[in-house]
Formats: structure tokens, C-alpha cells, sequence
């Protein structure tokens, strides 16, 4: 590659296109991360299986729709349902005994993405599978100098309105109440009558069932495959570390200012050296403030 | 309406409390006294199921709990204000008070007009933050907390500890009152030897672990605290 071609020169249009798609990337990365947010920032557990979590909601929307003709926009909320439920067995038969043992509980669910993608691999075959989305999706909208798939832009509304709906679920109702005071003080919460294992197999399912919901979108932007996870799960790391452990708004503020340092870069280089300079700002902002944008919980464990 | 059959309570593999038991009948207000580190904290978190492992039998109302996971204690009627009050610093005294409604048997999820009536400062300020209340408004909070699990056992691990002096006997009042007035049993863990004396209907020495001498106020004379409270 000579150097020519490896700078694009600013140009207003597409440059204003490029804060566009990063919004899009944005949106992807946080509602990959959001269930990992939850999850990690109510119970301490850092789940290694949350990309499998997305592979499986990928997998769930495909034989929903292949197999049973389920229409694609019905397989979204299908595939939350059934990882979700795929996540409470999880926390009740494994998760449940590794409480204050982080790094037993990194190397099981590491060990169980392992397992269920070679479930996957077996059971479904190893190469990769298509999700049909509806025609209207594929279709792409013009205004002014910008110019996106309406995939892209539905991926970006269910996002917020996924965001907005954990953060009515968290701040305004009991259940939400249950679990900000288990993130709080687990023993307080219990001495005032919250079931906590009960609130964890909860937040658990929750956290997983985001995954799924995240990889049933996913599957339709690219394809399905056992290992799809990985793609992901980086990504969806640095928002939550970025953002700031056990805050929502933290995910948000940090998904986009990261999608879009991504989509900058990647305008006017490309996509591999964009993410080069995304990881090392990364790298550097940790460096400076390790507890990440809005760091809620530091020295809460 | 409490009774604990020679309980053993242990943090990991070690026993704190060894062989206790104890009896106390509703309307008491058993004091609970004795040296730093003797175990008396442990005595309230062995009630609420907070420590490691326990053997031997614990009774509230009958039921008995010494197997049963905390929330369900809570329920079966313990109030808890913990030592240095555990109040959730993120949330409002509103969010606070109402952490103590999911203990509740009614299914009330509002706050109690009766916590309300009884802390006139909290009522006025449900929205602030917790986290900016002075030592004897968070033990309100603690209290108010407690009181809105509608229990029939309250617990208090050291209310006076680290109030401002002025304060102290506005907490003392409120505990005693609780006790005389509301008629909730009350096991009140203290350090000052004459709150935990003017309070009192029954009480407890604690060393070692165990229980050194117990009866009623009546019978908890200078020798005594000579005997075990003085370093």
C-alpha cells in the first residue's frame, strides 16, 4: 500500500457521514456492552462468555427464522427470551458457586464460551450462516450530505430504546431498587429482605438476554458463525471499562465517543490502523483514570 | 420471642461465639455489654445469618432460623441497624427508607407514615442524598430503615458510636421509646455502660465469646462491671 492511498483528504460530506456511521459502530458496541456493564457492575463477575451470550442470540434468530419461519423483527425479542433463560440456568448451576472468586469465575466462563462453541459447532456445523432481513431494511436513506442503511439506523433505535428501558427498569421500579442496593451493599440489602441470589440469577438472565438480543441484530448485519463472539467482546470490554464500572450513562458517554474516534480514524486511514489508535487512547486514558469516565464504584468491593 | 440454643458461630473455620444461649421474651430490651472484640457484634450478625456457619438452634416467634439465609430473617421480623449504620450513600433517604419495605409481610411499598411522624427531619428531606447526612441523621436513617421492615425484633449495634454529643441523647431517648411505647423487643449493643444500664430491661455481659453474666438490670451492679468491663 503506498502512502497515497493511505490518507483521505478532508472533505466536508463524506467527513459528516463518517460522525454518522460512527454513532452506528457506537450503537453496536453498546448494546454488545451493555449487558456485560450490568452484569459485571451488580455482581463483580466479569462473564468471558458474553460474546457466546451474542453468538447464541445470532443463533437463536437464525433457526427461529430458517426453521420455524419466524419473521426477523419477532426472532429480536425471541432471541432475548431464550438466552436469557440460556443465562439463568448458567448462574444457577455454575455461576452461582464462584461469588468472591473473580478469577475462578473468569476462567469458568471462559471455559464455558469454549463449551458452547463447540456445542454450536457440532450441532449446527461450522460454517456460516445467513439471517434474512427484511427487504425494507436494506434499503438505504438519503438526506442532505448523509447516507446510511435504515439497518443501521434501526440497529441505532433499538439501542436507545434498549438503553432507555434498563435505565427506567434500574431507576424506576422495585426490581431496579433491589438490584442498585445489592451493587451498594449486599449485606445491607440482605438484612432488609432481598433475596440476593435471587436479584443475581435475575440480573444475570438480564445481562445474558441483552447479548442475545445484541446478536440477533448482529447476525443480520454480517453473518452467523460459532466463534462470531470474539468479534465482538473486545469492544464491548473497552466500553465498560471506558465508561466506568457499574454505570449505565458511563456505557453511553463511552460507546460514543469511542465509536467515533473509531470512525474518524478510520475515515481518513483505515479500519486496522483505526483500531490501533483506538486502542492506544484506550491505554493512555486508562492510564490516567483507571476507574474509567464515571467511576461509581471504585473500592466498592 | 427470641431463643438461642447453644449456638456456635464461626468467621471461616474459626468460632467466635462458642455455646451461647439466650432467652428473651417480647417487650424486653436486653442490653448487650462487654470489652472491645468479645463477640457482641458477632451476637447480632450470628442473629442475622451474616457470619460463615452456625450450629445450634436459633428461634424467632417460634420459627426457628438458624439455617435460613438473611432475607428470610428479615422477614421473620428482625430490624438491623448495624454498626457505623450501613447506609447506602448512593441513595436517597427516600431509596433508603424504602430498602426496608421489602421486608415487609404487608406487601406496603411505600414509606411508612409511621417512620415518617417519628423523624420529622427525614420526612422533610426524602430526596436528598443519604450520602451527605451527619452521623445522627444517618442514624435516623438507620433507625427509620429498620423500623420500616415492621419488625418485631430490633437489633442496634452501638447507636451512640461516633454521634455528635449533643445528639446522643436524642438516640437514646428514641430507643428507649421505642421499647416503651411501640412495645418492639430490642437487643441494644453498647459501649456506655449507663445508656446500656438506663435502657435496659434484662442484660448481658459478654467475654471471651460467651456469656459471662446475664439477668435483670436490677442484678447489674458496679461489681460486675468492675469485674468485666473495666481494662
Amino acid at each position: 500500500m503506498s502512502v497515497d492511498h493511505f490518507w483521505t483528504a478532508f472533505a466536508f460530506g463524506p467527513f459528516m457521514n463518517a460522525l454518522l456511521i460512527g454513532l452506528s459502530v457506537a450503537s453496536i458496541w453498546l448494546i454488545a456492552a451493555l449487558g456485560l456493564a450490568i452484569v459485571y457492575g451488580t455482581m463483580g463477575v466479569i462473564n468471558m462468555a458474553h460474546g457466546e451470550f451474542v453468538m447464541l442470540g445470532a443463533y437463536s434468530a437464525f433457526v427461529l427464522e430458517r426453521y420455524l419461519g419466524v419473521p426477523f423483527l419477532a426472532c429480536i425479542p425471541c432471541a432475548f427470551v431464550i438466552v436469557a433463560a440460556i443465562g439463568a440456568v448458567i448462574e444457577l448451576g455454575l455461576v452461582r458457586y464462584l461469588y468472591r472468586r473473580p478469577l475462578d469465575t473468569l476462567l469458568a466462563t471462559w471455559g464455558l464460551s469454549l463449551v458452547l462453541i463447540q456445542t454450536v459447532r457440532l450441532i449446527l456445523g461450522p460454517e456460516p450462516k445467513n439471517i434474512a432481513s427484511p427487504e425494507f431494511l436494506n434499503s438505504s436513506v438519503q438526506f442532505w450530505v448523509f447516507s446510511l442503511s435504515l439497518f443501521r439506523l434501526f440497529v441505532i433505535a433499538v439501542t436507545l430504546a434498549t438503553f432507555a428501558g434498563t435505565w427506567w427498569l434500574m431507576h424506576r421500579t422495585r426490581v431496579g431498587l433491589m438490584v442498585r442496593a445489592v451493587m451498594q451493599n449486599k449485606e445491607i440489602a440482605s438484612a432488609h429482605g432481598i433475596d440476593t441470589g435471587r436479584v443475581y440469577t435475575l440480573t444475570f438472565a438480564y445481562g445474558a438476554g441483552l447479548a442475545g438480543l445484541a446478536g440477533a441484530m448482529f447476525g443480520a448485519i454480517k453473518n452467523v458463525f460459532p466463534d462470531m463472539g470474539s468479534g465482538y467482546i473486545v469492544e464491548a470490554f473497552l466500553v465498560v471499562v471506558v465508561g466506568g464500572v457499574g454505570s449505565l450513562i458511563g456505557s453511553l458517554v463511552s460507546a460514543v465517543g469511542l465509536g467515533e474516534i473509531y470512525s474518524v480514524f478510520a475515515y481518513f486511514t483505515n479500519g486496522t490502523f483505526a483500531k490501533f489508535w483506538l486502542f492506544l487512547l484506550v491505554v493512555v486514558f486508562l492510564r490516567f483514570r483507571p476507574q474509567g469516565l464515571f467511576a461509581e464504584s471504585l473500592g466498592r468491593r | 420471642m427470641l431463643e438461642l440454643r447453644d449456638v456456635t458461630s464461626y468467621y471461616g473455620s474459626t468460632p467466635i461465639i462458642q455455646g451461647l444461649s439466650l432467652d428473651l421474651a417480647k417487650g424486653d430490651l436486653l442490653s448487650v455489654i462487654g470489652r472491645n472484640g468479645v463477640g457482641k457484634t458477632t451476637l447480632a450478625r450470628t442473629i442475622l445469618g451474616l457470619t460463615t456457619r452456625v450450629t445450634g438452634s436459633i428461634r424467632i416467634n417460634g420459627q426457628e432460623v438458624a439455617q435460613l439465609p438473611t432475607h428470610r430473617r428479615a422477614a421473620a421480623g428482625i430490624g438491623y441497624i448495624p454498626q457505623g449504620r450501613g447506609i447506602l450513600p448512593k441513595f436517597s433517604v427516600r431509596e433508603n427508607i424504602l430498602l426496608g419495605t421489602f421486608a415487609r409481610k404487608d406487601g406496603n411499598a411505600e414509606v411508612p407514615a409511621k417512620v415518617l411522624d417519628l423523624f420529622p427531619y427525614l420526612a422533610d428531606n426524602l430526596d436528598k442524598s443519604a450520602g451527605i447526612l451527619s452521623g445522627g441523621q444517618a442514624q435516623q436513617l438507620a433507625i427509620a430503615r429498620a423500623l420500616a421492615t415492621d419488625p418485631s425484633l430490633l437489633i442496634l449495634d452501638e447507636p451512640t458510636e461516633g454521634i455528635q454529643p449533643n445528639i446522643v441523647e436524642q438516640i437514646q431517648q428514641l430507643v428507649i421509646s421505642l421499647n416503651r411505647q411501640l412495645g418492639i423487643t430490642v437487643i441494644l449493643i453498647e459501649q456506655n455502660v449507663e445508656f446500656a444500664k438506663n435502657a435496659a430491661t434484662r442484660f448481658v455481659i459478654m467475654d471471651k465469646g460467651a456469656i459471662a453474666a446475664k439477668g435483670p438490670v436490677e442484678d447489674l451492679s458496679d461489681d460486675l462491671i468492675e469485674q468485666h468491663l473495666t481494662i
